[in-house]
């Protein structure tokens, strides 16, 4: 913790406004997320934030402010550039390629680093065959890495629903990002599977990754996260630490409601 | 100036047939995502029908006319059933309708060619309605105006039909996202098939139409609608029946103007350039909104 | 023995048709395997055809020759074609591309300093069916080269999910437009051999009949694998062949019966690679 610079900030939002059909489903937003750290994004169903996952990716055109990486300015990029530029999301509901194996889905997030050009691997010239090989040996590692080693060959459309997601994960880290973006990654998994991402997470900050999670559960935010911002009808209630976000009043009620609710959801557990 | 004016009724009667198929050919686009390549077969068959009824059965004009239209509908509800329906249920895509569409096209239209001993029939003198009305010296032939009058009518009833009823909303959000609609409380099976119903009979209404005016009832009347009828829902937009109903007639105005004054040769050519124009310049038909993206 | 080299012609040629029929199935599976349904094929093989007949002509070159200039023509016109279809949406370019086939014709009847026009065009020209199968191994292999290549994986991302494979820094626009240059010049060449199989084009010959031959054989045979396109194309060529010697009375009746029943019962095409590797999977499980 004492060595990183805290004050150099990677993803940069300023201002950020995006309506759908006159709903803001982001309204002036405005938020930074430091270089190697984790920042766990939270807030109730509808608060905008796959929408800011959307717009920083470029699958969305902003409708007014800035977006910047690493002080560029990155807004009106097509997604592929921005994924270039080091950007790589994954998904709420699992986006896995249909009729591809374990291994296939991740060499396909391997692309941006395939380290030759799309006609030299049609010809197949030995230094384009050596370079496929790496990337399908980093493949193999980055499936190995979510635990997966042994599902390399299966139609990953046949895992469970744990498996896809750390496939998914796998998969955007082939792109070798900067900025990893995780929507909910932890969704519908299990404590101990819920932890197992959250110490993957750590492993990837401390090996120099900056990662902007969507996530639910309060106690993975405060247990894994550096950081944590709450949003509520698209707008920002509060940045800070994981505890001093969840103990802000105003959080306390966006997120569950009136007190009695929140016994409930807690209860729920 | 008169000469001028016949022609525009004329092809304002050729393009109310093509306005008519093209109604049902892009209903079924646009509901069920189906590139419908035995539409044209079913417009065939339904002239075939009313010519049998007429024949075989001697019935009256109207009551031909109803019994190709219902063919026409029941052989759209056959074809969806045997050649869609397994598909929908394993969720295969449009992909694969396209080539069962496409087995009954070869199927239908060899059919219809046993039917019509591989000629081409017509419907006996008597048969319609051949009256000739007057609108100052200009001639109006009573199957022109009726053929008009019929694509009126079926635009402006399925128009409604599809945008002010419940029925309507049903099919719009069928063809939006089937799943979605069962959920929000629409049976999509009944949708599937009374869309399917109604496809084939406002084609199979063009096909007996057609088959009375052009004196041409067999396989290949239905081939030639198809093109057309293609055309305009091309040119007119497939999820909006009024583009589709404007577009056929005026390709029918253009066909019949550019033979009249230009050359006979390039009667096909002037539609075809048309759909080439359109596709340039306005690639979603007359009323093709910009599309909602999705993520 | 006059018995034996009759079946071994009509054979020939039932062969010589499938193996042209699966160059032009391939030009539409090159696109879309990268999430394009097009049937924009004919008309790149309509005028790598035409030209290529011409070439033949006048400059009183073989077929092998010719093939170059029809490859050329292919691409360049699908290149053009790529350029106003890239932004059309989906169902809007199948029907935009079908409506492309119809102009074809209208331009082939109207160009007849290279089409013939209406009369058509005769090419006294022939090619040995072991240099047309050659020809056709030799674009297997590309074909089977493109699947295992970075530009293969890339064309089943964009096919499966366009906006995730863009988010994987995969450009599907540039993705597709590779994809119609590819189609353009195997449409090309498709083209030219099936007008030296028929030694006669005219303005009906790349039209509807082979926009549906081309997507059937396709989708027939499995749109998930390029062998998909050439098992098709044998199918789809030898049904009515096969119909004609059952059911002589009804070939067209069996031949579309035959078409619907393998559809409906392999709706993903008689090769599926997922299906081979779910019954792995499933094997795997048991043993």
């Amino acid at each position: 913790m004492t060595m990183r610079t805290e004050s150099r900030t990677l993803l940069e939002l300023d201002a950020v406004r995006k309506s759908f059909g006159g709903v803001a489903a982001v309204a002036s937003l405005s938020l930074g997320v430091p270089a190697g750290s984790v920042m766990g994004l939270m807030g109730p169903n509808g608060a905008g934030k796959t929408t800011v996952i959307n717009l920083v990716t470029g699958m969305f055109p902003l409708d007014a402010g800035c977006i910047r990486l690493a002080g560029d300015d990155i807004q009106g990029l097509p997604a592929h550039r921005i994924a270039a530029r080091g950007i790589v999301r994954t998904y709420q509901n699992v986006r896995l390629f249909s009729g591809m194996t374990a291994l296939e889905q991740v060499l396909a997030g391997c692309f941006l680093r395939r380290g030759t050009s799309l006609f030299a691997s049609f010809l197949g010239t030995p230094a384009a065959r050596a370079a496929q090989a790496r990337a399908t040996e980093h493949a193999r590692h980055l499936l190995a890495r979510v635990g997966l080693a042994h599902r390399a060959d299966v139609l990953a459309e046949t895992l469970s629903y744990g498996e896809q997601r750390r496939i998914e994960i796998a998969r955007a880290l082939g792109a070798a990002p900067r900025l990893l973006l995780l929507d909910e990654p932890t969704a519908g998994m299990n404590a101990q599977e819920s932890a197992a991402i959250g110490r993957l997470v750590h492993e990837l900050r401390d090996a120099g990754l900056t990662v902007l999670m969507v996530e639910h559960n309060v106690r993975l935010v405060t247990e894994f996260c550096d950081h944590a911002a709450v949003m509520s009808f698209g707008r920002l209630l509060v940045a800070g630490t994981p505890a001093e976000c969840i103990a802000h009043p105003d959080v306390q009620t966006a997120y569950f409601g009136h007190s009695a609710d929140a016994e409930r959801i807690r209860a729920l557990r | 100036m008169e000469l001028f004016a016949e022609q525009v009724l004329n092809g304002c009667a050729l393009g109310a047939l093509y306005a008519l198929f093209a109604i049902g050919f892009g209903l079924v686009f646009a509901t069920l995502g189906i590139l419908n390549a035995a539409h044209g077969t079913y417009a065939s068959w339904a002239a075939i029908a009313a010519l049998a009824a007429t024949e075989r059965l001697g019935l009256p004009f109207p009551l031909a006319v109803l019994a190709g239209v219902v063919a026409g509908g029941l052989l759209a509800l056959f074809v969806d059933q045997v050649a869609f329906q397994p598909l929908r249920a394993r969720g295969a895509g449009m992909l694969a309708a396209l080539i069962t569409s496409i087995a009954f096209w070869i199927i239908l239209d060899s059919l219809a060619g046993f039917a019509t001993g591989q000629q081409s029939l017509s419907f006996p003198q008597g048969s319609y309605p051949a009256r000739m009305y007057h609108l100052g010296t200009m001639p109006l032939p009573a199957m022109q105006l009726l053929t008009i009058a019929a694509m009126l009518v079926a635009t402006f009833g399925i128009h409604l039909l599809v945008r002010r009823s419940r029925f309507g909303a049903a099919m719009r959000a069928v063809g939006w996202n089937g799943a979605a609609a069962a959920l929000g409380g629409v049976n999509p099976r009944m949708v599937v098939l009374a869309t399917a119903f109604l496809a084939g009979a406002t084609s199979g209404l063009a096909g007996v139409l057609a088959g009375i005016s052009t004196q041409n009832v067999s396989f290949s009347l239905g081939e030639g609608l198809l093109l057309k009828g293609f055309a305009a829902v091309v040119v007119g937009g497939y999820d909006d029946v009024r583009g589709a109903a404007i577009a056929g007639v005026a390709l029918g105005i253009a066909e019949v103007i550019t033979a009249q004054y230009l050359s006979t040769s390039l009667r096909d050519g002037i539609t075809y350039a048309l759909l080439l124009g359109f596709l340039l310049v306005r690639p979603r038909g007359l009323f093709g909104r910009a599309g909602f993206v999705r993520a | 023995m006059d018995w034996l080299s009759d079946t071994w012609a009509a054979y020939q040629s039932t062969l010589g048709f499938a193996a042209v029929n699966a160059v032009l199935a391939l030009s539409t599976y090159a696109v879309l395997s990268a999430g394009v349904l097009s049937f924009a094929s004919v008309s790149y093989a309509a005028f790598g055809g035409f030209l290529g007949a011409q070439v033949m002509l006048h400059a009183g070159i073989g077929p092998l020759l010719a093939l170059p200039a029809a490859i050329l023509a292919g691409g360049v016109l699908s290149f053009l074609v790529a350029l106003i279809f890239l932004r059309l949406e989906g169902h809007w370019m199948a029907l935009a591309s079908l409506a492309l086939v119809l102009i074809t014709r209208v331009v082939v009847l109207n160009a007849p300093a290279l089409t013939g026009g209406v009369n058509g065009l005769s090419i006294p020209v022939e090619l040995p069916i072991g240099v047309l199968i050659l020809l056709l191994l030799l674009l297997m292999l590309i074909f089977q080269r493109l699947a295992v290549s970075w530009y293969g994986i890339a064309a089943r991302a964009v096919r499966e999910d366009p906006a995730v494979a863009a988010s994987l820094g995969m450009s599907p626009r540039r993705v597709q437009m590779i994809a119609f240059l590819i189609s353009g010049a195997v449409g090309g060449a498709g083209g030219v051999l099936l007008a030296v199989m028929l030694q006669f084009l005219s303005p009906d010959t790349y039209f509807v009949n082979i926009a549906f031959t081309m997507i059937a054989s396709v989708v027939l045979g499995g749109s998930y694998h390029w062998a998909g396109a050439v098992a098709g194309a044998a199918v789809f060529t030898a049904l009515p062949v096969i119909a004609q010697a059952v059911v002589p009375a009804m070939q067209d009746v069996a031949n579309g019966v035959a078409l619907l029943l393998i559809m409906i019962f392999l709706p993903r095409g008689l090769i599926d690679p997922r299906a081979w590797r779910r019954r792995r999977a499933a094997r795997r499980r048991n043993a």
